[in-house]
């Protein structure tokens, strides 16, 4: 199943929606994404993680690379809405700990506007 | 074969005793006639038989006899026809010739003698025609269809039907054969349309075959004036002319000479067009063929150049191949490179690059016409495929509209060849080069496979079974161990991101990070602390290291192990009789690579009772996926750990190995997929 990824901007904060399987080949769609600079104008990039029903290593490996840039630029990552075994990976790999992961899309937003 | 022979023995025989018996019975015929009071005992219908035995055992002899072609010498097939059977046309006339030198020089009429040279001359003519009638055959007959060849066969026989007449002693004149010999000779004038052999003569040969087809043809009309125009005919006892077999023997034979003589004659301006198509077909060939020959790419150039002159008689011309944009001239052909220059410059401003261009009158473009060339038409072809352009094809010719859409077409096949052959041997020494580099990952298989411990270190205490399987030829899952003192062993198990070659490579620095770093012998928390600062140095941005590191001490009869990011840990403990994951934190090593992440990584430090069990794993196994896309997840491998906890190491591997193969299906692994498994053993009692 491909990836599909959608943005959808709200004032300051972006929102991109992940639909699919986010393995090696759609991670290389969702690094293009992640390095439009465009997106660097946001200070708030919400991920909504509803449908995305995996997540491989090659995936992982595109956030935690854009990690760093985002956190320099004082841009909050967040990511709500995720299905317990994606979010298992996450914390399995301790990113649960790096990563902002709320369970709602409210909020996501009142920490945003922290 | 012997039949064969026996039977050509036997016609000769027969033809030589009939000619000879009706030789005898033609003098006898005609001493009687000589003396009028004697009695006339030679009976026509005797002759006719004679005649007709004659003429069938010729015939037949020259049908068993006629050898087959032999690819496509129709000179020698020709030449053979002459030199063996239209000779005796010549002979003929010089026999007669003889005959009226001694009858006039010794003024005497002997009509015996007359009777003999007609006699010698008839049995000549037969055996002119019965040899020109099947050489004949072989011709009209090559590139023969079925139709052909019944029509051939019919041919045959209603020719041979028509000697029934002369056994007969019909008269063919009467008006019952005329229709019927009249449809014959419609017939005859059909087959005469078959030539297809002269299409394959060239040039030179078809001169060669007018001669020999003229000599023929003068042969047949030897024999005819003869047969027809003796002037000593009326004192002659028998008249052959009223034979019709033979005049249509003749017919056939003289209207298929005729017929291809004028063939010849005028397709002999239009011959060099087709020896240039067949010339044509042959360097097509050479073209396609130069794979199988192992030629490379430049000789393949070669080829087109000087196939590609030949087929449009072109003055002048260049090839370039393009390497990275530059053009490179490779072949020159009555052309300076100042000229080139000067028309590359002149198409530039054009902006005519790498395309199809025609000009077949250059002088009506004022740009090149004052370039001053000597030429007045050009071409370019492009040597491209889709993806690729391999070079640029330049043609020049001295007349106007020199490149016809014929021979535009013709050049165009050989540069759709040539990108064919080329892109064919590239694609050869692509899958070569495929070849090589499956062989270098066999090797770095082999290699991979060294890094992993085939043997764990056998103990009293415990006992440890492995498994691991790679998705790939080289794989990222890796594990290992180091026995750092008598009673103590550090065992890791780790998971590099991605597949394939650069995972192996961090795999095998992460072996040698593991093996330099545990000979300071510290604690795991700490381990992963230097390894982490050691990866960050080195892993690419998008990559990161999940592993475990474990260090069991037997004389304390616990192990003290770190998790930096990798699967946690399914124990079960023996004393509670519970199995359980090992909840611990710790961060993948390479995610931060500054000081920070020694805060992500913590340290657990677990007594074993005998009886324990350990089983440590990569993502492999709880990711794998059954054909209905379900993953087999952490419940199910403690589960089954839960049923087989008290059986050997070796066994619980194997049972869960089983179970995973069961649910997965076969041939369905997309990750590497490791697994040890680590029995405690109960303390023997006489120690």
């Amino acid at each position: 199943m491909p990836m599909k990824i959608t943005r959808e901007i709200k004032d300051s904060t972006i929102i991109i929606t992940l639909d699919g399987e986010l393995d090696a080949s759609s991670s290389v769609m969702l690094d293009e994404e992640l390095s439009d600079p465009e997106i660097m104008k946001y200070s708030k990039i919400l991920v909504n993680c509803k449908n995305l029903n995996y997540i491989s290593s090659a995936g992982l490996g595109v956030f935690i690379s854009h990690l760093q840039r985002f956190e320099d630029a004082q841009i909050k990552l967040i990511f709500f809405n995720m299905q317990d075994k994606v979010r298992n990976v996450f914390e399995i790999l301790g990113l649960d700990l790096l990563m902002t992961i709320v369970s709602s899309y409210d909020e996501a937003m009142t920490i945003a506007d922290e | 074969m012997l039949y064969k022979t026996n039977a050509k023995s036997l016609l000769v025989t027969i033809a030589t005793i009939s000619w000879a018996l009706l030789l005898a019975n033609i003098l006898l015929a005609a001493e009687s006639a000589r003396q009028p009071g004697a009695v006339k005992f030679a009976l026509p219908y005797i002759n006719n038989l004679f005649i007709v035995v004659f003429i069938v055992s010729t015939f037949l002899y020259h049908r068993v006899n006629a050898d087959s072609l032999r690819g496509i010498d129709f000179i020698g097939h020709l030449w053979n026809l002459f030199s063996k059977a239209g000779v005796a046309a010549y002979l003929s006339l010089a026999l007669y010739i003889g005959y009226n030198l001694i009858t006039s020089y010794a003024n005497i009429q002997s009509p015996l003698l007359l009777h003999i040279v007609y006699h010698v001359v008839f049995g000549l003519l037969v055996m002119f025609l019965a040899k020109a009638f099947y050489v004949w055959r072989q011709l009209l007959l090559y590139h023969k269809n079925k139709f052909l060849q019944i029509a051939w066969n019919w041919f045959e026989l209603l020719i041979g039907g028509t000697l029934l007449i002369t056994v007969f002693n019909f008269n063919y004149t009467s008006y019952i054969f005329l229709p019927l010999l009249a449809l014959l000779v419609f017939y005859i004038l059909f087959l005469c349309t078959n030539l297809k052999w002269v299409a394959y003569l060239s040039f030179n040969n078809k001169s060669r075959s007018l001669v020999l087809l003229g000599a023929i043809l003068l042969s047949c009309y030897i024999f005819f004036h003869f047969f027809y125009h003796t002037p000593e005919k009326e004192l002659l006892v028998i008249d052959y002319t009223n034979i019709g077999f033979l005049l249509l023997a003749m017919l056939f034979v003289g209207m298929y000479t005729l017929a291809a003589f004028l063939v010849s004659l005028f397709s002999l301006p239009t011959s060099s067009v087709f020896e240039q198509k067949s010339e044509d077909l042959i360097n097509f060939q050479r073209l396609s063929q130069s794979i199988q020959q192992g030629q490379s790419e430049p000789q393949v150039y070669d080829m087109l150049f000087q196939s590609t002159i030949k087929a449009s008689d072109a003055n002048a011309g260049w090839f370039e191949l393009v390497r990275n944009g530059e053009p490179q001239v490779t072949h020159m052909l009555n052309i300076t490179e100042d000229n080139i220059e000067r028309i590359r410059y002149l198409l530039l401003a054009y902006d005519i690059k790498y395309i199809d261009y025609i000009n077949n009158n250059l002088d009506r473009n004022a740009g090149f016409r004052d370039l001053a060339l000597p030429w007045k038409s050009l071409i370019i072809l492009p040597i491209k495929s889709k993806q690729h352009l391999f070079g640029v094809l330049y043609l020049m010719k001295d007349i106007e509209q020199g490149f016809d859409r014929e021979t535009v077409n013709v050049l165009r096949t050989f540069t759709s060849q040539t990108i064919l052959t080329i892109e064919n041997l590239r694609l050869i020494s692509e899958s070569l080069q495929t070849e090589r580099y499956k062989e270098e990952l066999k090797i770095a298989t082999q290699v991979q496979e060294s890094l992993i411990p085939k043997k764990f270190p056998a103990d009293s205490w415990f006992e440890i079974s492995s498994h691991a399987v790679a998705a790939k030829e080289v794989g990222g899952d890796f594990y290992d161990f180091l026995q750092l003192s008598e009673s103590r062993i550090a065992i890791i198990i780790g998971d590099v991101s991605g597949k394939g070659i650069s995972a192996a490579f961090h795999m095998a620095q992460m072996k040698g990070i593991f093996h330099g770093l545990m000979q300071q012998d510290m604690a795991p928390s700490e381990f992963m602390r230097q390894a982490n600062s050691a990866l960050s140095r080195c892993l690419e941005k998008t990559s990161f290291i999940t592993s475990s590191l474990y260090i069991i001490d037997y004389s304390m009869k616990g192990f003290k192990f770190a998790r930096a990011g990798h699967c946690h840990t399914l124990y079960y403990n023996a004393m509670m009789d519970e199995v359980f994951y090992f909840q611990t934190e710790g961060l993948g090593l390479g995610i931060i690579r500054d000081q920070n992440y020694s805060k992500h990584i913590k340290e657990m430090y677990y007594d074993y009772n005998p009886g324990d069990v350990m089983v440590i794993y990569t993502d492999g196994i709880v990711e794998a996926r059954s054909i209905e896309n379900e993953e087999y997840g952490e419940d199910r491998l403690l589960y089954m750990l839960k049923q087989t906890y008290h059986l050997e190491a070796d066994d619980i591997k194997f049972a869960i190995i089983n179970d995973l193969t069961e649910f997965t299906g076969p041939d369905n692994l997309y990750d590497d997929q490791t697994l040890l498994v680590i029995k405690f053993k109960p303390t023997e009692l006489n120690e």
